[in-house]
């Protein structure tokens, strides 16, 4: 059975149409891209997954169980966690508290102890800025922190939208080799919405590219990686 | 400046700091101005006494043991504000701040006209607490027992509040909100949870204000939530709405500055205080329109 998977998925904001007849699924301890242009509808897909976002139509399913119509916290629960598009950390928090605001719905103390650690192991600048407050970190440690407060919740499927917007290639790096060790360590499965194919080709992981609100392709990052390669030295335009 | 001035100044500004409170907790949380805030002051003032119209009170849990007494009020200005989210504000929730702000004035009217029925509408006199009168000697100053007791309670609740919201996991769930109440529902925050608890500790310090002002002016009026409600309203807007640190300063320095008024106007001018303190509230407000601690992320909808 797939772990996650979508179907027939529709999701308007008044008249405006964001994502039409989607479906797929995802794989238990797969690692996903999503890749397309800007409005292409990849973070409202994201929303509709994670209950942020009402869902006009379709089905979603984790594990063979509807998420769908659930809402956010609910749906937190289940163990599917969400690192948004602009990271959006609780900056007058401090690195701490951020991470141990999703803890809440756990009842393992002991293993909240050991994913605190886990992940200042993980990202040891979160260990030095245990207690500053968030809001002084820069980019790239909000992200980190996004991410390791995203796992504290301990969950089964992580969707992560745009970890790479507006940090160096250097970071960057870091970021996805941090993600990558995280989710072989705790056997997660990952959506990851990247616009760029060759990064994602670098990673590794299967594609799907969107637009308009559809899926217009699917398979290897590598695969797209290298068509975008093509186009660009044809027409000399990364698209 | 006279000692007793300061304790004037501390005592008031306190319970003005408290009713500003109660209000940016939930205006932290949920961004709306609860205007009814002043009438749940006025509901657990009267739920001292039995329901009549008589001129002159009978105590209903006004006859409990002090510290019975004290927690029943606030078990029942907790209750009363977790009743009116859960009732009112719950089905609003996905209403437009205007919506919010309508129905806290309408739980407001509500509620005033449901004391007028249960109790008249004549001013009752409450005989509580009677010996907190009496003078105590400070260095050269004479100052009631009960303004110590408000300055000493306001501080205790202020450290007790600031602890909750810093250790304790509704305080941090309603700080997480307070900043992104999305963000903080993903990471399996309960909206609901969060904003009963909020309402819970507002009504809480709504029932901690009555007790103050059943204490100093011995009387139960169906009024006396319009004019504090009044104030705490400026004062969390000179705080910066929906800063908690922001509302006790301004209240604290509405308070000093009214009894500054009061004790530095002309005779003939007192009866304008208020249009001064106004006054001065407005300028402040010139130099500083998102208020002197504008929380982050927190800009006012309504
Ligand atoms: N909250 C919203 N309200 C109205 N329109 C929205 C909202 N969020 C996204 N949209 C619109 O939906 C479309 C898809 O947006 P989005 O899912 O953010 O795409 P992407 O993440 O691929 O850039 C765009 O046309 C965008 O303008
Ligand atoms: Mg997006």
């Amino acid at each position: 059975m797939a772990k996650l998977g979508i179907h027939d998925l529709a999701v308007r904001y008044g008249k405006l149409t964001a994502i039409s007849d989607l479906s797929f699924t995802v794989a238990e301890g797969e690692r996903l891209f999503i890749s397309g242009p800007n409005g292409a509808g990849k973070s409202s897909l994201l929303g509709a997954i994670s209950g942020a976002v009402r869902a006009a139509h379709g089905r979603i399913e984790m594990d063979g169980d509807i998420l769908s119509g659930l809402g956010p916290e609910r749906i937190a629960r289940r163990g599917l966690s969400m690192v948004p598009e602009g990271r959006r950390i609780f900056g007058g928090l401090t690195v701490r508290e951020n991470l141990m605001v999703g803890t809440g719905i756990r009842r393992d103390r002991a293993a909240v102890a050991d994913d605190l650690e886990t992940a200042f192991t993980a990202f040891p600048i979160l260990r030095d800025r245990a207690n500053a407050p968030a809001g002084a970190l820069s980019g790239g440690q909000q992200q980190m922190l996004a991410i390791a407060r995203a796992l504290m919740t301990n969950p089964k499927v992580m969707l992560v939208d745009e970890p790479s917007l507006g940090l160096a290639p250097k970071v960057v790096d870091e970021v996805y080799d941090r993600l990558c060790s995280l989710q072989a360590l705790r056997g997660l499965t990952l959506v990851i919405v990247e616009q760029s194919s060759t990064r994602a080709a670098r990673v590794g992981g299967r594609m799907i590219l969107m637009r308009g609100g559809r899926i217009v392709a699917d398979g290897d990052a590598a695969g797209f990686a290298a068509a975008d390669l093509l186009s660009e030295a044809y027409f000399g335009d990364p698209a | 400046m006279s000692l007793q001035l300061l304790f004037d100044a501390l005592s008031l500004g306190g319970i003005y700091a408290i009713a500003a409170l109660g209000i940016a907790l939930i205006f932290g949380v949920m961004k709306l101005v609860n205007f009814a805030h002043g009438q749940f002051i006025a509901c657990a003032v009267f739920a001292l006494i039995l329901p009549s119209t008589d001129a002159v009170a009978a105590l209903g849990l006004g006859l409990l043991p002090t510290p019975l007494l004290i927690l029943a009020i606030l078990g029942f200005g907790a209750g009363l504000a977790m009743a009116a989210e859960a009732l009112v504000f719950r089905p609003l929730r996905n209403a437009s701040p205007v919506a919010l702000m309508v129905g806290s004035f309408a739980l407001g009217v509500a509620l005033q006209n449901l004391l007028l029925v249960l109790y008249g509408g004549r001013p009752k006199a409450i005989s509580l607490w009677a010996g907190l009168g009496a003078p105590v000697q400070i260095g050269p100053a004479e100052v009631p027992l009960l303004q110590l007791i408000v300055i000493a309670a306001v501080i205790a609740i202020l450290l007790a509040l600031g602890l909750m919201l810093k250790r304790s996991r509704l305080g941090l769930e309603m700080r997480a909100a307070a900043e992104d109440f999305g963000m903080a529902q993903l990471l399996g925050v309960r909206a609901n949870h969060v904003i009963s608890g909020a309402f819970a500790l507002s009504g809480a310090l709504a029932a901690v204000v009555a007790l103050v002002m059943v204490a100093q002016t011995g009387v139960a009026d169906v009024r006396m939530g319009g004019q504090i409600m009044l104030i705490a309203f400026i004062a969390t807007v000179v705080g910066g709405m929906g800063s908690l640190p922001g509302a006790v300063a301004a209240g604290l320095a509405i308070g000093a500055a009214s009894a500054l008024l009061q004790a530095g106007l002309p005779d003939a001018a007192r009866p304008f205080r208020d249009a001064f303190l106004y006054a001065l509230v407005i300028f402040v407000l010139l130099f500083r329109p998102q208020g002197l601690f504008a929380a982050a992320g927190a800009k006012p909808r309504v």
